[in-house]
């Protein structure tokens, strides 16, 4: 197991390092500098794949400063389009999903695409032989499966996958395979939760990454897992799972046992929590009977919608079983982190936060986030 | 003489489920349906102007792509929802791996003739 420093700072050999100024978190030009140079050229997981569940099958999503729609197309192929008609710029789609019967249709002149994106018929297009069709076609937008998600990248020249999210995932759990044996890809979404959190995205972060709170905000996760109780997050040490509490039959939101463990993972891998932190907006939390994964959209520099998905086994869910106890473990872990990260956005804008707050020795790791965040507005 | 024959394309161009458009003037369209027969129409919607043939071909009734009008092969008749006019329907002969139109109105000319 490789623990980072955990005593005072290595440079400056102080237990205590800056955070971001109080800026970084209120300002919307630093907003909009983020939506640009950290949103829109990363991969965005932007939805479950099984929830595009037939051809026509449409969600609309936000991207950064860009609204693309996601189909299903006859061929079974999920693609990705910029929202924007390209004849005068109406919004394509304005429902957040559902069904589309042929094509996707402008509401304004009724300019038609297929759901490969090319433009199939307009009013009076015959009569404009020398429109090209592909030409006027919609704009794509790169699109890959992982984990069972439709992720997107707005870039030109999207970053490679494998070192931009696999790599994350890697460089979190020690081995590629150590995820592949949850099999994520299979599972089915048992429960899903939208929160509205009135925060800034990166304290949503900075909250995901520290387990210093544990002990205060959370006492059902800590039941469970009693070593967070010390404030070092599983994000602490690579390849390490917390361990669950011995009187714990599972993660649960009262240690009561939960589903069946997954059969792919090993057994090093029972009885254990990870957490995995995908820059720039994706949690996974991996648990032997159960997956969830947290995606951010940030909306405001003081607004993020966050969508946790709950997955389990199909059979588990096909089943009807109760879910609701391992469900509610996350469920009011993530009320108690959205309600500190709540706490602390008006705080931001305070005179006392101007320069920033600072990060104790088991918080170290969140400036390389900030580095992070900062090597990419450069 | 016979009626004119306006060579459409040749039949494996013209597969299943697929149309042709003849750019005439008003424009026709050849339908090859699922089931294996041949229909002949004016290509243009009632409606709006919009080509029949970019539509949704499904058993002998072509759908518009723009707006969902829905019009019989056989009759030419529409369903009545938008597209109140009917379209002319034409006669389609299939010869030696060729696909051929003849407009209404012409073959009766011809017969006078």
């Amino acid at each position: 197991m490789t623990a980072l420093e955990s005593g005072p700072d290595v440079a400056t050999g102080s237990s205590l390092i800056p955070t971001l100024p109080g800026s970084a978190y209120t300002d919307p030009a630093v907003f909009t500098a983020e939506q640009e140079r950290i949103f829109e050229p990363a991969w965005a997981c932007v939805a479950l794949a099984s929830d595009l569940d037939k051809p026509g099958a449409f969600q609309k999503v936000q991207v950064g400063r860009e609204s693309v729609v996601l189909v299903r197309g006859r061929d079974g192929a999920i693609r990705a389009f910029l929202n924007v008609c390209r004849h005068r710029g109406a919004q394509l789609c304005t429902e957040e999903s559902g069904a589309l019967r042929r094509n996707l249709q402008c509401p304004y002149h009724a300019w038609t695409y297929d759901f490969t994106g090319k433009l199939v018929a307009a009013p009076n297009l015959t009569s404009m032989p020398d429109v090209d069709r592909v030409e006027h076609g919609l704009h794509k937008v790169h699109v890959t499966e992982w984990l069972g998600y439709v992720w997107v990248c707005l870039a030109e020249q999207p970053p490679s996958f494998d070192d931009e999210v696999r790599a994350e995932v890697t460089g979190r759990l020690g081995t590629p395979a150590a995820i592949d044996a949850y099999d994520v890809g299979r599972l089915a979404l048992g429960r899903r939760i939208t929160y509205d959190v009135a925060a800034n995205w990166k304290l949503i972060i900075e909250n995901f990454m520290e387990c210093y709170h544990c002990a205060t905000i959370h006492p059902e996760l800590t039941a469970v897992l009693p070593e967070f109780a010390d404030g070092y997050a599983a994000q602490y040490y690579v390849g390490h799972g917390a361990e669950f509490a011995a009187d714990a039959q599972g993660f649960t939101v009262d240690g009561r046992a939960g589903e069946q463990r997954l059969p792919g993972i090993a057994d090093d891998q029972d009885r254990r929590y990870y957490a995995i932190t995908i820059k720039p907006g994706v949690f996974v939390n991996l648990v032997p009977d159960h997956v969830i994964v947290h995606r951010m959209v940030p909306l405001a520099a003081d607004r993020t919608k966050v969508v946790c998905d709950w997955l389990f086994a199909p059979d588990a869910v096909a089943s009807g079983r109760d879910l609701g106890a391992s469900v509610e473990l996350f469920h009011r872990v993530n009320e108690q982190d959205f309600e500190a990260c709540e706490r602390t956005q008006p705080a931001m804008s305070s005179r006392a936060y101007r320069a920033g707050g600072v990060l104790v020795p088991s918080e170290h790791h969140i400036g390389l986030f900030h580095e992070w965040v900062q090597q990419r507005l450069a | 003489m016979g009626p004119e024959m306006i060579h459409v394309c040749s039949l494996a161009d013209l597969p299943r489920g697929s149309a042709r458009r003849l750019p005439l003037r008003p424009p026709v369209s050849v339908f090859h349906t699922d089931d294996g027969e041949f229909y002949a129409i004016d290509d243009t919607c009632t409606h709006q102007d919009a080509s029949l043939a970019d539509g949704w071909l499904e058993g002998c009734e072509v759908e518009c792509p723009l707006h969902a009008a829905i019009f019989d092969l056989r009759t030419g008749e529409p369903d009545g929802m938008l597209a109140r006019e009917p379209v002319r329907t034409h006669h389609v002969v299939v010869s030696n791996e060729a696909v051929y139109v003849v407009l209404s109105g012409t073959e009766q000319l011809d017969a006078a003739s």
